[in-house]
């Protein structure tokens, strides 16, 4: 039984590209709601201000992650209300996808918050996440004239950070350009 | 036997230190808080030049007690060797670190630095937080002044850190054992 054709029956979407009309953005927010950094590369279309943007990209992750774990069907206990869990303990939700951009989020034990907007077509960003993480304690909780809580203002981060996500885009953008093909075969 | 450390808890320390000497027990004296931190540089220098010339011989004039610091010392506290060593032949040496590895992480607001001396609350913001990456090296210094106090040169070591993570290390050697062989 055949589910799926291939290329020819329905028209593949148009391949995007790293920068075009893709969204490309990345936050970072600590325990208490504080957004500590927030870069833009690629940004079609602003509707709020950026107060309220943070606001509510921070309310909006706090609430996604009490409910993944509320709903959780394997585990009994359930954590307590907003208390950031270690790597590997219990439910934690990791991304979500939509039609225009995919969000991948990660959160330290600390109660970092690092979220990256990316294109639809983004694989999973776990492990760049995890890399983020290692040059923001390098170059800011190592930094000595940083106090912790307050926005980020570090050069030396923010350009390694700029290098290390477009190196990102730009190996999505040569993988995507390969023609993809959906067949899916199901035999009785 | 070598010893070893973790280089997280060193250079924790380190701004530690700089940090209850600028803002807690001498809040509003720096000159103060930099003799501190630069006088526990010393004992530091001191003991680690001990330990590190235990096999040698004695250095025979000031040149070669540079180049022990510049190849041996660094080498044991920094892993690398220092990249450019000047000097006037009068007793003036400047030792270049183009990467110091105690200043590695440190990085100053790109705004401020963007908006340089056009008014004067941002041109102090900048001063200010050059003079908190100053405070930084007052330790480093202390290691070279006691070095070569213990192998008997009296000196003065300053610190030009005009970039980043470039620093030159600026030793002016008042007294020395060898002018009187």
């Amino acid at each position: 039984m055949q589910f799926f054709g291939g290329t020819e029956i329905s028209p593949s979407p148009p391949v995007p590209t790293a920068s075009g009309n893709n969204g490309n953005m990345m936050y970072i927010f600590n325990r208490n709601g504080v957004c500590l950094l927030y870069r833009e590369w690629n940004r079609p279309l602003k509707t709020l201000s950026s107060q309220q943007d943070h606001k509510l990209m921070f309310g909006l992750l706090f609430s996604l992650k009490s409910l993944t774990a509320k709903m959780d069907p394997t585990s009994a206990e359930k954590g307590n209300l907003g208390v950031p869990q270690l790597p590997g303990q219990g439910c934690s939700f990791h991304s979500f996808r939509t039609n225009t951009y995919k969000l991948s989020f990660m959160e330290s034990p600390s109660g970092i918050k690092l979220i990256l907007v990316t294109h639809p077509r983004t694989g999973d960003l776990r492990d760049s996440l995890k890399y983020i993480y290692n040059l923001y304690v390098e170059y800011v909780v190592k930094n000595p004239l940083y106090t912790p809580g307050t926005p980020i203002r570090s050069e030396l981060f923010n350009k390694t950070v700029d290098q290390y996500v477009r190196g990102l885009g730009t190996e999505l953008a040569v993988m995507l350009c390969k023609k993809p093909s959906y067949v899916c075969v199901l035999a009785d | 036997m070598v010893r070893e450390v973790s280089e997280s808890c060193v250079e924790s320390l380190l701004s530690e230190i700089v940090l209850s000497y600028c803002s807690g027990f001498y809040a509003n004296k720096p000159e103060l808080a930099a003799r501190r931190i630069e006088a526990i540089g010393f004992q530091v220098g001191h003991q680690l030049s001990e330990r590190y010339t235990m096999d040698r011989p004695r250095f025979t004039d000031n040149l070669e007690a540079i180049k022990f610091i510049c190849k041996d010392f660094w080498s044991e506290l920094f892993k690398k060797q220092i990249d450019n060593l000047k000097t006037n032949h009068r007793g003036t040496f400047v030792l270049q670190d183009n990467r110091f590895r105690w200043l590695a992480h440190m990085s100053i607001d790109p705004l401020v630095q963007a908006s340089g001396n056009i008014q004067d609350p941002s041109a102090m913001a900048e001063n200010k937080s050059a003079q908190a990456t100053g405070m930084h090296l007052y330790f480093p210094c202390g290691i070279i002044r006691g070095t070569l106090s213990n192998l008997g040169i009296e000196c003065a070591v300053s610190a030009d850190i005009s970039n980043l993570p470039a620093c030159e290390l600026i030793t002016l050697i008042t007294y020395n054992s060898f002018s009187y062989i």
